[in-house]
């Protein structure tokens, strides 16, 4: 069972139970009230009679006659103030009634001893199928004694009050119905925001991050579906975080076990040619060399990549003159510049640069080996430019420069723009991805920016202070 | 009539130890390193028995270059590092007949080339060397025009160096292809069909021992 429904069940059970309660009790209330009002109409009638009829009486002095005429006047003065429910009686004889029945058959005054002070008895019951009410009280006149009764149907009051009940009690079952109604809904609307979260929290687990509660209420569900949200936001996060890392590191292994592959495809070639095959003293000196050439390459891919992954340990930050810096890239990119029949200019202020001298270094040297390559054989003008000013470095070709799609692919583990022209030049793929790792590991930021035909600006900030 | 072989490959150390194998064994082989340049040299000249191709290639990629192969009815063989089975899938399904997996030797190589070729009908089958000639389909050998006969065990032994001519093949390649099971142990029944052989068709000095690895038919 939902807990709505729990909570709907309860709530329109302790409302039937109330108005159940509170119904019997009006009922109760009112059949009492309107009985007792009828009953004390009655009685009034039947006093009024009996005192108007006693007084009427004393009036003709009715002392004076005897006999017929005598009964005669009773008779009179009585049907002055009868009407339809009134009886008379003397003893068991009736002297004037409207009625059939014979009222004191049920209300006998004769049996005086509880009689009550101001004389009036009443009787309550059915009578032939009729409820009746009667009330009655002696009246004495001359020494001769007369009953007068009022005698009540109060079937129809009866009636009235069964059927009223019968109305309060459609009443309050409607009343319950319709309250257990709004209670059922507002429940469920209640319950709907809970159903709505859930349904999120089993996307969200079924691998869904993306989802979000919408429960569009601002109560105390609101804000735990807030709440849940802002904790379904933080595990996207992470889980991004970490699907684009694990995605990084598939490129990278794949990109290490492609490279990897192609010369050690060629040294077991080359290998298996010359153990096998009766080869010329020429074609065994060229197997030889390719061997030679793919070994030598594949060491200086291995200590790529070993520098890339290493790289994660702490940077030990020391104050390098701009000077020293740029002298030291000046030096180590002397060979392969001059291979290249390319020109380092370099550039630099007074300042000292709080880095990692060997590191730094490094970086600056894959960004000028980088550039140098940016010259195809029939450029004129073959110069890089090496800035080294406080917190900012820059490396300037004016070569071919790097189309637009591939600038945000260049600090990729293996990427190369041009691939079969980079590996001419010997190039891995790793040497911007390492400048990259370099940069992040002091905090730095490295940019490029770059004109197809005009030439390349890497950029290196450090972070201030 | 030597099997042709067109290469595709970018790695230069790679095409030539692939080239160099081929030709020794008795094939003709073109290389190129650029995808664009394949593709545009075959109008001019596409009398190919197969094509080897990289896929990752610089210019037209191998799978854009199998297309340029099929116009000309030019089997495919892939050769890839790349092991992820996506790249596989779409090169077999697109009716390459094979591809093999850097690093590869030449020998696998060999074996699944023979293969194609021998399944497109264009294989080779007759083999030389000095003035003997074995034709595989009708399994007969001649000696200056004249016919030898061999025994079953010896027209295979020869068969075997004639495919990898030039080339080792070990004594267990001999004894599992020839007599058809992993031969373990003594194999004196090799040494004694070679010793035939090379009395039947004088091949004493082509036939050259190599002590411990096996045999090799050289003619260079």
């Amino acid at each position: 069972m939902k807990l709505w429904q729990k909570a709907a069940a309860a709530c329109a059970g302790v409302l039937a139970l109330v108005v159940a309660v509170c119904s019997a009790g009006m009922l109760l209330y009112a059949r009492h009230t309107i009985l007792n009002s009828s009953r004390a109409q009655i009685r009034a009638k039947q006093r009024d009679l009996a005192v108007s009829f006693s007084e009427m009486t004393n009036y003709y002095r009715l002392d004076t006659d005897t006999g017929p005429v005598r009964a005669s006047l009773v008779n009179y003065c009585f049907s002055r103030f009868a009407d339809e429910s009134s009886v008379l009686m003397q003893g068991s004889e009736t002297v004037s009634s409207a009625l059939t029945i014979d009222p004191s058959k049920w209300l006998d005054l004769s049996e005086a001893q509880d009689m009550p002070a101001d004389g009036q008895r009443t009787f309550e019951g059915p009578i032939d199928g009729r409820d009746i009410f009667m009330a009655a009280s002696l009246v004495h006149i001359r020494g001769e004694e007369y009953a007068v009764y009022t005698v009540a149907d109060v079937t129809d009051v009866h009636r009235d009050l069964t059927v009223m009940g019968g109305i309060f009690l459609a009443v309050s079952l409607a009343g319950i119905a319709a309250g257990a109604g709004a209670v059922t809904l507002l429940m469920r609307r209640g319950a709907r925001p809970l159903a709505a979260l859930s349904v999120a929290a089993k996307r969200i687990a079924g691998g869904e991050y993306e989802v979000r509660a919408d429960v569009g209420t601002k109560d105390e569900i609101g804000a735990l579906a807030a709440d849940f949200n802002t904790m379904a936001a933080a595990v996207q996060t992470r889980v991004d975080e970490l699907t684009e890392t694990a995605q990084r590191q598939r490129l990278f292994i794949g990109g290490v076990n492609h490279e990897f592959k192609t010369p050690l495809t060629a040294i077991l070639l080359h290998t298996r040619l010359l153990q096998q095959v009766n080869l010329t003293e020429a074609e065994r000196a060229q197997s030889l060399s390719h061997i030679e050439r793919q070994c030598t390459w594949l060491e200086r891919l291995t200590q790529k990549l070993l520098k890339t992954i290493s790289l994660r340990q702490d940077v030990e930050k020391t104050p390098v003159p701009a000077r020293e810096l740029a002298d030291r890239v000046l030096s180590s990119t002397r060979q392969i510049l001059s291979d290249r029949n390319v020109t380092l200019l370099t550039d630099w202020d007074e300042s000292e640069l709080l880095v990692d001298a060997d590191l730094m270094q490094s970086l600056l040297v894959n960004l000028v080996d980088n550039a140098s390559k940016a010259y195809d054989p029939g450029d004129a003008d073959r110069t890089v430019r090496l800035t080294v000013r406080e917190n900012v470095l820059e490396v300037r070709d004016m070569g071919r420069g790097i189309p637009p799609e591939a600038l945000e692919r260049i600090f990729e583990p293996f990427y190369m723009v041009d691939k079969s022209r980079s590996k001419k030049h010997g190039g891995s793929g790793l040497g911007l991805a390492l400048a990259k790792q370099i940069a992040d590991a002091h905090g730095a930021r490295l940019d490029v920016t770059s004109t197809p035909g005009e030439g390349t600006a890497f950029r290196v900030e450090l972070p201030a202070g | 009539m030597k099997n042709r072989i067109l290469i595709v490959e970018d790695d230069e150390a790679i095409a030539s130890a692939v080239a160099l194998s081929l030709r020794v064994a008795g094939y003709d082989c073109a290389v190129f390193d650029d995808g664009a340049k394949a593709a545009d040299s075959l109008p001019g000249d596409h009398a190919y028995d197969l094509a080897l191709l990289d896929i990752m290639l610089p210019g037209v990629d191998g799978f854009e270059l199998f297309d340029h192969m099929q116009t000309y009815h030019i089997p495919v063989i892939y050769m890839t590092a790349k092991t992820d089975s996506a790249s596989e899938i779409r090169g077999l399904r697109d009716g390459a007949e094979d591809y093999v997996v850097k690093p590869f030797d030449v020998q696998t190589l060999m074996v699944r080339i023979e293969k194609v070729l021998r399944r497109t009908g264009r294989l080779n089958t007759v083999y030389r060397v000095r003035d003997v000639e074995l034709n595989s389909e009708t399994k007969t050998v001649t000696r200056s025009g004249q016919p030898v006969y061999l025994q079953p065990l010896e027209f295979g032994v020869l068969l075997m160096l004639l495919r990898y001519k030039n080339m080792t093949v070990t004594r267990e390649q001999l004894m599992t292809e020839v007599w058809g099971y992993d031969y373990v142990g003594e194999t004196r029944v090799l040494d004694i069909k070679i010793h035939s052989l090379r009395k039947k068709l004088d091949l004493t000095d082509a036939i050259r021992t190599l002590p411990k690895l096996g045999y090799r038919l050289e003619e260079r």
